[in-house]
């Protein structure tokens, strides 16, 4: 009897069992979950990849599987643009420049997260550890608003890479005071303190010619003192002027601040073209590509990577490659700064324009999709996994991540990004972003390769955003 | 055949129908690819060119009429566009049968290695645009190009051939002369190839001169093939937009942006969607003119000829 008693309690329970599996979900009703997201092809994204291939589990069971497609950077806003405005609805998530936000979110193709984050404490407590320049820049729509869309997927800064060979080698330093009174810098705190007036010097300095003497080298090929981003293409020149119009005091036009903020008078104001003419001059030290409007980011990399200049302004981005006995030939002999600012009294006035991308959720996801698209941000976002990131060459936005001294050891630039964080700013999140850079570019374009000066250049450019932009109403008298 | 005849007259339904229909059934697959694949994009977009459309925003068309037309026709930049073409064009063309027709000339003959060197000068012309692009955009480089090496061991300066205007033109017109010319050749050898042995004999009895018997045996043998090569290389430079895009992007500034090189800007950047839709339309428009130009002037040299 006890034992009938004791065989029917068991078949009970693993009855009662086995409807609650099948109520309530188990193993077995793991669903599989595939999350596309495109991304541009490049270190960050491709260790993004690896570490959710190698580490993450879902919270809720699921199989969730993270498959980037990787765009060629060049391709990038081409692809993914074609992807979301022909309505094929193939990415659950993608990876942004900030400055799509507007056109992509008026598309309708970027999904509003704020119900999320009130929803969620984990989420809030995120983007409260979030440096608050990168929350307003990667997720922001419009600008600066309390309307939230993206999670930082790589945040990236203007930085110095600079030949520590040189600028420490002991003939060139003598020969630097010699010429021009004051020590070459030679260590990164030292390099922290340069201003634009110095840069000047090492780009006349460091100019060699094949058969000349280079840290006490004999120099077979031409040699450059310096470098940073001249070209047509996508934002190759825009990323680097605005700094120094910035720093030099004046504006673009504020996004923030219309319908009363001009371009008229702004754009082309007598500062800005100061502070253009100051990027122009900066040019004749750098080698002659520049001369043909194709010096874009990736050219300066290249140029560096083989030996070719002593001092460049690059995004951290590039940092991976620059180090890699692989890809560099000055793989040991580099080191990073942060980058110059302008000298006004004792004082280094410093901005820049804030590089880096979110990624955000697009608006066509099921709620399951959703959810486990917000859990991987999560998992993203969470402070282990922002360290393995940037122990493998990434960067974090968390400030309890990238103010730890472990995080300063993972890599040489580490030092120099939080504190640049404080300094960034970013251009125009509006829907006519393409066309008010497309134009810009152009015309910058003409001022760099010497067909018209820096006036007639931002006079061009003010005109054509004032038109542009009252006609969009967001200029208004 | 006479299988078919039999199954159109005494086979199963199904056996008579596709006797009977066999070749519209066979064509239907490719018409099928064509109409999906090239007519409708056309008549979508050409409705789409009357519209007021942007790619990238969520307002719904507005049908406009020819707004978009008068728009892109009264802008000047679109002039400026069709001229910097039109240099592109008329000095690329030339180029490309010079040089097309001198090398057909002297692969008209028969030498040692005839084979290999015309299997080289053929290359170019199947290779991609993109190796094309890269390997000019390199070769013109003047920190590490091999143009720029090769003067700078001359001048002690490095050329940069990319930072001017004409320069820039150049360099594009070199490429593309560069990659077509063997089309041109092959064209023309294959006229010279098919003059008569006998008409060359005779006027070498008559003592013609080289001019003579160039002017009145070979040259209306390959005139026909000259304005074939014509038209085609006319309307491929016309629509000329991967090598500028690769090689110089349209610039410096937008000295050697074509039309082509626009209607993409203006679709693809500008997301003008329905403005560069008006503005390819006027493309297609422009190349169809020249295309009957081309058969006007076959006709009539067809109606001349005895």
């Amino acid at each position: 009897m006890r034992l009938m008693t004791k065989g029917k309690a068991a078949l009970f329970a693993g009855a009662a069992a086995l409807v609650g599996s099948a109520m309530w979900g188990g193993p077995a009703q793991a669903e599989d979950i595939t999350i596309n997201m495109a991304a541009p092809d490049w270190p960050p994204t491709r260790i993004m990849q690896d570490m959710a291939n190698a580490s993450y589990k879902a919270p809720s069971g699921n199989n969730v599987q993270l498959v980037i497609d990787f765009i060629p950077w060049p391709d990038y806003y081409t692809r993914l643009a074609a992807s979301l405005t022909s309505g094929e609805e193939k990415y659950q998530m993608a990876v942004s420049d900030s400055q799509w936000l507007g056109a992509n979110i008026e598309g309708g193709y970027y999904m509003k997260i704020n119900d999320f984050i009130d929803a969620d404490p984990g989420l809030q407590a995120v983007f409260e550890d979030l440096h608050p320049n990168l929350v307003a820049s990667y997720s922001t729509y419009p600008h600066r608003t309390e309307n939230y869309y993206g999670f930082p997927q790589m945040p990236d800064v203007l930085v110095v890479y600079y030949r520590e060979d040189l600028f420490c080698h002991e003939g060139e330093m003598a020969a630097f005071k010699e010429k021009y009174g004051y020590d070459l810098p030679c260590s990164p705190e030292e390099q922290n303190e340069v201003h634009w007036g110095q840069v000047a010097d090492f780009g006349e300095f460091f100019r060699r010619s094949s058969g000349d003497s280079l840290g006490g080298e004999t120099l077979n090929d031409d040699f450059y003192g310096i470098a940073y981003q001249a070209g047509k293409g996508y934002d190759f020149s825009s990323m680097q002027i605005n700094g120094f119009i910035w720093q030099h005091g004046g504006s673009i036009w504020d996004e923030t601040m219309e319908p009363e903020g001009q371009a008229l008078g702004v754009v082309n104001s007598d500062v800005a073209v100061e502070a253009f003419e100051h990027y122009l001059s900066l040019t004749e030290h750098m080698p002659p590509v520049v001369q043909t409007g194709t010096m874009d980011i990736f050219k300066v990399d290249e140029l560096f990577r083989e030996g070719k200049v002593a001092w460049i302004i690059q995004w951290i981005g590039f940092g991976e490659s620059a180090i890699s006995p692989d890809t560099s030939k000055v793989s040991d002999k580099v080191n990073f700064a942060k980058m110059p600012g302008l000298k006004v009294g004792d004082e280094i006035v410093r901005w820049s324009n804030i590089g880096g991308q979110p990624f955000v959720l697009t608006t066509w996801n099921s709620d399951t999709v959703i959810k486990e698209a917000l859990d991987f941000c999560k998992w993203w976002l969470s402070t282990p996994v922002q360290h393995e990131f940037a122990s493998r060459g990434g960067q974090s936005g968390l400030q309890s991540v990238y103010t730890t001294p472990e995080y300063m050891e993972y890599r040489p630039w580490n030092h120099a990004f939080g504190p640049s964080l404080d300094w960034q700013r970013d251009v125009w999140h509006i829907p006519e972003f393409f066309e008010l850079l497309v134009q810009q570019q152009e015309e910058f374009d003409k001022a760099i390769t010497g067909q018209i000066s820096a006036k007639e250049a931002l006079d061009n450019i003010a005109v054509f955003q004032d038109e542009l932009l009252r006609e969009a109403g967001r200029i208004e008298d | 055949m006479a299988a078919a005849t039999y199954h159109a007259e005494h086979g199963t339904l199904l056996e008579r129908f596709f006797a009977r229909n066999r070749g519209p059934i066979l064509v239907a697959p490719a018409l099928a690819v064509l109409v999906i694949m090239n007519i409708f994009p056309l008549l979508w977009s050409f409705g789409l060119s009357f519209y007021r459309y942007r790619a990238n925003r969520i307002k719904e068309p507005e049908f406009v009429w020819f707004k978009n037309y008068q728009k892109v026709l009264t802008d000047p930049v679109v002039w400026e566009r069709f001229q910097t073409t039109a240099i592109i064009v008329a000095v690329d063309v030339l180029l490309q049968l010079v040089v097309g027709f001198l090398l057909a000339l002297l692969f008209e003959k028969t030498f040692p290695g005839r084979r290999v060197l015309l299997m080289l000068v053929l290359t170019p012309m199947m290779l991609s645009f993109v190796a094309v692009g890269a390997f000019f955009r390199y070769y013109y480089e003047p920190t590490f190009g091999l143009l720029s090496q090769g003067i700078k061991a001359i001048t002690g300066e490095p050329f940069i051939l990319l930072g001017s205007e004409v320069g820039a033109l150049a360099g594009i017109i070199f490429a593309d002369v560069w990659m077509w010319s063997p089309f041109v050749m092959l064209l023309v050898l294959a006229g010279l190839v098919s003059v008569p042995k006998h008409l060359y004999e005779a006027a070498e009895i008559d003592r013609a001169s080289w001019w003579r018997r160039f002017w009145t045996i070979t040259f209306p043998y390959i005139r026909g093939l000259l304005l074939l090569a014509i038209l085609f290389r006319t309307i491929e430079a016309f629509k000329l937009f991967d090598i500028v895009f690769l090689i110089t992007e349209g610039g410096p500034g937008t000295s050697t942006e074509t039309i082509a090189v626009y209607v993409y800007r203006v679709a693809f950047q500008y997301f003008k969607t329905s403005q560069s839709a008006a503005l390819g339309y006027i493309l297609l428009f422009v190349v169809i003119v020249l295309t009957n130009l081309y058969l006007f002037f076959v006709r009539r040299r067809a109606e001349e000829e005895p």
